[in-house]
């Protein structure tokens, strides 16, 4: 396998719905995701419209960025955009505002990666340099 | 309620092969012209077509249609089935379905696929902002956040899953139409050795792409004693469920659509777990069979690494488990994988089994999984019961 950093191509926004409060949001250290004023829960990754009432009843708003493990793995297996980036730490973090996103743990070796660990918010970048939402392990 | 009106008078199924160079099309008229062979019906009789979507071919969407002109059939009743794995038993379903309303008399459900040859997929949607971008492209890093949570709820032994692995891979042995490569037998500490791809999975967990095409035939059982077919098996009942818990942000994903669908399916063919004469799960993963044997109440909700050590999966055993090898240890011949597990069981139906043909084989649990989610358990969940 080529051993050289990936090339992790910033992907288009509003591909197949309006994401682009997401990615304004990246600038500015925030994360930002759809918030649904009827249910008053958050949902992600964004739909057209809320998964719990069916309508566009969706805002935008933005979440603390602390939560938890609440499923993890260690990619090692090569794939697309994954070169040089093995072992992997990937976990699916679920926050306190009750919304789950799949996100990279870094800085995080995979014997420390583990269900119930609290994680915060770190910007990790794609290759042109954009933000990207990604986890830390919260030590202490 | 349980209807034994409609019938599988007949299937076929290819080689599974790797990287055979060959398309879905290609591969779909081989398993047309053995299923007439065995069969001995005229092509010209089919009027109706259930087609599994193809990872090789999903750039075209009018693949059905096409098909039909591939095959030189005309049916009145055409479907394309979207749902992966699920796509063979519902394929099944709703040509029953569809000749309870007189749409056509005689149905194909074919699937056939070449990923490893061709792979022409792209899921589009979030996958590019929101999925990628983390590195869970694949069902491996899916089927190891899936597996995480599983052992952090319930007990999940490594050697289970490895003696599912096991077991399959000695059914596969026997089974002409797996793929060459695993014509071995496996031991534990092969499984143990595996290498582990997405922590905790290990290859030896997981299925390979490969190409290769099964095909069924379902009609009226009036209409095939007609013909002539005296092997039949009878699809009783059929339930599937997409997208559990969709209308929540953070659901138990360790809960399947199986847990769903599952006791509801067997009251609806009068059966209890221990009435299910072989088991023919659909099989990704080895944790998937770990997870529907709970589903199905085959033993209790985290019982089920238990339950597998101590229970005889073979052919012979208390509760056969996939006898034909199932894809981890036959291959899994793309989109086409449901119908590897459905092959089978209606082959143990007609008596058609071989080395690993079961006792007594009166009925068959058959089961189907259908796309990984976002975070979430498994995208379709299909069961079928089937009896002699």
């Amino acid at each position: 396998m080529d051993s050289k950093p990936t090339q992790r191509p910033t992907p288009r926004a509003n591909a197949y719905v309006d994401t682009q409060p997401f990615w304004d949001a990246t600038r500015d250290g925030r994360l930002m995701m759809q918030y649904c004023t009827e249910a008053q829960r958050f949902q992600h990754y964004p739909r057209p419209v809320s998964i719990f009432t069916g309508r566009r009843t969706l805002e935008w708003r933005p979440v603390k960025g602390d939560g938890v493990i609440y499923a993890c793995t260690v990619v090692r297996i090569p794939g697309p955009g994954l070169d040089g980036r093995l072992p992997l730490c990937v976990a699916t973090v679920e926050l306190d505002e009750g919304v789950r996103l799949i996100a990279n743990i870094v800085d995080c070796e995979p014997d420390e990666l583990a269900i119930g660990k609290p994680v915060h918010l770190v910007w990790d970048a794609l290759s042109d340099g954009q933000p990207y939402p990604a986890f830390a392990l919260s030590r202490d | 309620m349980k209807q034994k009106d409609i019938v599988i008078a007949g299937y076929a199924e290819t080689p599974v092969l790797y990287k055979s160079g060959r398309s879905a099309y290609d591969f779909a008229g081989e398993a047309l012209d053995s299923l007439l062979e065995r069969t001995g019906i005229d092509k010209d009789l089919i009027d109706g077509l259930s087609v599994t979507t193809a990872l090789s071919e999903a750039s075209n969407p009018f693949y059905a249609v096409y098909m039909c002109e591939a095959l030189g059939l005309t049916p009145t009743w055409l479907n394309l089935g979207g749902m992966g794995g699920c796509s063979a038993t519902g394929g099944v379903a709703r040509a029953m379905s569809a000749i309870r309303d007189g749409s056509c008399e005689i149905a194909l459900v074919l699937s056939a696929d070449a990923p490893s040859t061709d792979w022409r997929a792209n899921y589009g949607a979030f996958r590019g902002e929101f999925q990628d971008p983390p590195g869970v492209q694949g069902p491996p890093a899916t089927f190891g956040l899936l597996m995480s949570r599983y052992a952090h709820q319930y007990d999940l032994k490594p050697e289970a899953l490895g003696k599912i692995a096991i077991t399959q891979r000695e059914h596969a042995l026997h089974n002409p139409n797996a793929l060459s490569k695993f014509k071995k037998p496996l031991s534990m500490d092969d499984y143990l050795a595996s290498r582990v791809i997405a922590d905790p999975l290990r290859l030896l967990d997981s299925v390979m792409f490969c190409d290769g095409a099964n095909a069924f035939l379902v009609m009226s059982e009036k209409r095939a004693e007609q013909l002539g077919l005296t092997r039949v098996a009878y699809p009783v009942a059929y339930s599937e469920v997409t997208n559990v818990n969709g209308n929540q942000s953070t659901p138990d994903i360790t809960e399947s659509g199986f847990d769903r669908i599952g006791p509801a399916l067997l009251r609806k063919a009068g059966l209890t777990p221990s009435d299910i004469r072989m088991f023919q799960p659909y099989d990704d993963f080895t944790i998937a069979v770990l997870m529907q044997l709970e589903a199905f109440g085959f033993c209790a909700k985290g019982g089920a690494s238990d339950f597998v050590l101590g229970t005889d999966l073979s052919h012979r055993g208390a509760l056969p488990l996939n006898t034909g090898g199932g894809q981890i240890s036959a291959g899994q011949p793309g989109l086409a994988s449901g119908g590897l597990n459905l092959a089978e069981a209606v082959r143990q139906l007609f008596g058609e089994g071989g080395a690993t043909q079961v006792d007594d084989a009166r009925n068959a649990l058959v089961t189907g999984i259908g796309v990984i989610p976002y975070a979430r358990n498994w995208g379709t969940s299909s069961a079928m019961i089937l009896e002699a």
